[in-house]
């Protein structure tokens, strides 16, 4: 019996703490899909948010809101002041930098939206090209909701492999990770377009350049995260070897379908160091211009070891511009610190050992097929 | 402060009921004595004939609604008349009516007189004859109605205890079919039968089901649905814990594979015990389909379950607490349709599952005949018009539709009922912790039915103790070859059902 009563309180005892759970309910909420960080012009930070708004008397809307305060809590509560709806993040899918804080520091920013823990993980970040106020507030034709637009155009392309993808949780690995930089795409406002404009390269948390979007393929392929797409290249005249055709054009751009991509990565010098870079790509020819006859199997041939050579050359370019920014966004220095025993490898050791890195790269090109496809 | 309990019988005393009857004695030879002392016993009905039959003072005392008129007449006054009946043996041997005996005491007389016997009274003998033709009234055999199913025997129980047996015993026509009967309830004194099948119910189960129901002290049994929640394991729980069924074969079923069956004269369902939590999700129509139909119904079934007991609470959870978890596409639509409403969403779902719920018991109340009036008045006027007043959304109009649909597709109606039940306070928990409180609902639950056994067999079997050869046909249903063990949870005398080896010769 005083078993039972004890238990029985017990059971109802929990139902005190009715009143201690904190209720979002869903059309009571200012759901933030999208927020913006710039340096402000007053104070310290600038926030531009995107907060789907669901109305009774309207159909939903998407407001645009700029406040200026310390801290990103601050700016949240500025936010709050402005709307008839509690706002919250657990909604948000993209989280964007202006360029000028970017080029300041990022850190922060990153860090505490991995300490909150109604933010996804799987946000995407990316860095603006140009005014943040001016993408987000400006009223596009076509574009209804900003935020979702963005996340959208994000996600689509970082699917397709054609855009390099910087969610929150890979981020937060790379710039904890001592031989490895960040880097995040680069969206910007054209005209009535927003567009994907390029990778902004970091050094720490520091953005140092951006190299153009043509470039995404090769720095997948090196740092091994490309896996199947469509990508085009042009054979230079120097590439070009003079059995292919009769009148070998100045220029012949291809475009190819990789079906299926390797590479390996071996430290063969550590005091250097120096890398050898073994890039196996197979795939097959979408476009070629002008006409080469891809039936006869020694213009394969040639063709394999003409984009190979091509390849490799553009991919040394790519390591050499990373290079002269002195950001690792391919992880050789992850490369570096598991092959070489005790190296107790810092950020600021391995700047040090980047700028004289050695690559040798090598592509193994081959055309599987050709022909109609799609 | 003790406050009682209605579940704490250990200290109680049992309460000795006096019987209502006493013991009266003897019968009188001479006929105006005795005939006053059946009319003193039975308190002189309106419907207690007494008829004296000439020439050798013979008193025949019957109640009227209780005989067959048609053997009343042809097999005994017309054998009784002019004839020269001198002693009690004589009669006995006269009539030709199948049961018949002789008695000396007024209670057994007026007991037999009550189930439907003619007392013959020879004039100087204390000595009765009692001529059992009992009028049985019953309906014809119908379709099982609340257990129908498309493929199988469409014949269910009716109210008529020897109908009733005699549809089991077409089933399984086997000497080894034991029938025990018992009389239940002072007042009422129904006949219960105990079916099993000797050389397969494990005998422990069968001492302890006999114990249960002679041990009942109850004054009146009208339904085997009493007598069930009676014998339970534990009344307590929601949860019944032996099967209820209005279908011979599901019935017989039981039987073979050990389990033991109690059919109660007076009502059209039997009982099945020992039946775990599982059992009542399966069908009886499984056996008859293939096995890959069969499984998927199984499986659809088992979705339909979770689907109704976790899909509002869901709701009610993610609007108030965890809006993270709204899948971005869902996100408008869901706030669009909620933003007219002025409740909280856990207002909203209990008011939309108390319309819900009102529906179905107005559907079972109400005359057949204005019974469709139901469906249109829920279907329309409510459903639409709640939506378009702005009480709830469209969006939980469907999950609550779906849900109180899904929970009718359990074989058992009971279970099914309980199925909608239990998600109340799953309700009203997500309604104050989220998926917290869901998740609390839901142990409690589990620890619940973990701890429950039918007839000492465990409840969760075979998940919880593990039996991973039994395991395999619950959720889904095996192919029949592989099924040639019978389930442990009845701890059958006999294992093996047949023999697994193929009947047909291997292709070659």
């Amino acid at each position: 019996m005083k078993n039972f009563r004890f238990f029985l309180i017990l059971l109802f005892l929990p139902s005190m703490l009715v009143g201690c759970v904190e209720t979002n309910i869903l059309d009571k909420l200012g759901l933030v899909t999208l927020v913006g960080y710039d340096v402000g012009t007053e104070e310290k930070m600038a926030t531009t948010s995107a907060i789907r708004e669901v109305n009774p008397e309207f159909q939903s809307n998407v407001e645009v809101i700029t406040t200026e305060n310390e801290t990103s809590k601050g700016n949240r509560m500025k936010t709050n002041r402005k709307l008839s709806k509690k706002v919250v993040v657990g909604q948000m899918r993209v989280i964007l930098f202006g360029e000028e804080l970017a080029k300041d520091d990022i850190q922060h920013y990153i860090d505490a939206h991995l300490e909150n823990e109604s933010v996804s993980n799987s946000v995407y970040l990316a860095v603006v090209e140009g005014e943040m106020t001016e993408l987000l507030e400006y009223e596009y034709k076509n574009i209804d909701d900003i935020g979702q637009h963005i996340y959208r155009l994000l996600e689509q392309n970082i699917k397709q492999e054609n855009m390099i993808s910087a969610t929150l949780h890979e981020t937060g690995h790379d710039l904890y990770t001592a031989g490895e930089d960040i880097f995040m795409p680069i969206i910007k406002k054209e005209e009535e377009v927003v567009e994907l404009s390029g990778i902004a390269l970091f050094k720490n948390s520091k953005m140092v350049s951006k190299i153009p979007p043509e470039d995404t393929f090769y720095v997948k392929l090196i740092a091994e995260r490309f896996k199947t797409g469509t990508f085009e290249t042009i054979l230079q005249k120097e590439d070009i070897p003079d059995n292919l055709m009769k009148n070998t054009p100045n220029e012949i751009p291809i475009a190819f379908d990789t079906i299926h991509s390797k590479r390996e990565l071996k430290l063969v010098n550590p005091n250097t160091p120096e890398f050898d870079l073994k890039v196996k790509i197979k795939s097959r020819i979408t476009e070629i211009y002008p006409d080469v006859n891809l039936g006869d199997p020694k213009t394969v041939a040639i063709l394999q070891k003409a984009i190979s050579k091509n390849l490799s050359r553009e991919i040394s370019r790519v390591i050499a511009y990373s290079q002269s920014v002195d950001s690792d966004i391919f992880a050789f220095g992850e490369k570096f610190r598991s092959s070489v025993r005790g190296s107790n490898l810092t950020k600021e050791k391995w700047h040090e050992l980047y700028k004289d890195m050695k690559v040798n790269v090598e592509v193994d090109f081959v055309i599987l097929r050709s022909g109609v496809f799609e | 402060m003790k406050f009682k309990l209605p579940f704490n019988k250990k200290n109680e005393t049992p309460v000795e009921i006096g019987a209502p009857r006493k013991d009266i004695g003897m019968l009188n030879p001479l006929k105006n004595d005795f005939v006053q002392s059946i009319k003193d016993a039975t308190h002189n009905p309106a419907d207690l004939i007494i008829k004296d039959i000439p020439p050798n003072h013979l008193t025949l005392i019957y109640i009227n609604n209780l005989v067959d008129d048609v053997t009343l007449n042809d097999h005994i006054i017309s054998n009784l008349q002019d004839k020269p009946n001198d002693t009690p043996e004589v009669i006995k041997a006269t009539l030709s009516i199948p049961e018949i005996n002789t008695s000396t005491r007024l209670e057994m007389a007026i007991k037999s007189l009550v189930n439907g016997s003619v007392l013959i009274h020879l004039e100087g003998y204390s000595q009765v004859i009692m001529a059992n033709i009992p009028k049985r009234e019953s309906r014809n055999l119908s379709t099982p109605e609340n257990e129908s199913q498309v493929l199988g025997a469409q014949v269910g129980f009716n109210e008529s205890l020897s109908t009733n047996i005699s549809l089991i015993r077409r089933y399984i026509v086997s000497p080894d079919l034991c029938n025990e009967k018992f009389t239940v309830g002072r007042r009422t004194n129904i006949t219960v039968a105990l079916l099993y099948i000797n050389g397969i119910a494990d005998d422990q189960m069968i001492n302890t089901l006999r114990q249960r129901i002679t041990d009942l002290n109850i004054d009146a049994l009208l339904d085997s649905a009493v007598l069930a929640e009676m014998i339970d394991d534990n009344s307590m729980s929601v949860f019944p814990q032996m099967l209820l069924t209005e279908r011979p074969d599901r019935f017989c079923d039981g039987l073979l594979n050990g389990k033991l069956g109690i059919v109660v004269d007076g009502s059209s369902m039997a009982i099945v015990c020992p039946q775990t939590f599982i059992e009542f999700f399966q069908s009886r129509e499984d056996q008859n389909l293939r096995w890959q139909l069969a499984t998927f119904a199984r499986l659809l079934r088992f979705t339909a379950i979770l689907l109704s007991v976790f899909l509002t609470p869901i709701y009610v959870g993610a609007l108030t607490f965890h809006y993270e978890v709204i899948p971005q596409a869902f996100l408008v639509p869901l706030s669009e349709s909620r933003a007219l409403v002025p409740f909280p969403p856990v207002i909203e779902a209990l008011l939309l599952e108390f319309i819900i719920e009102l529906l179905r018991e107005a559907g079972a109340r109400l005359p057949t005949k204005i019974g469709q009036t139901i469906g249109i008045v829920g279907g329309i006027v409510i459903g639409t018009a709640a939506v378009q007043a702005g009480i709830t959304s469209n969006i939980l109009l469907i999950f609550v539709a779906l849900s109180a649909l899904a929970s009718f597709t359990t074989p058992s109606y009971i279970m099914g009922n309980v199925i909608r039940l239990i998600r109340f306070p799953i309700i009203i928990l997500a309604g104050y912790w989220g998926f917290y409180g869901i998740m609390l609902a839901f142990c409690f639950i589990l620890i619940h039915l973990l701890r429950q056994s039918s007839l000492g067999a465990p409840y969760m079997s075979p998940f919880y103790p593990p039996r991973l050869k039994s395991m395999a046909d619950t959720i889904i249903r095996l192919p029949l070859s592989l099924t040639s063990k019978r389930p442990e949870v009845t701890r059958p005398s006999d294992q093996e059902k047949f023999n697994p080896e193929p009947v047909k010769p291997d292709k070659s």
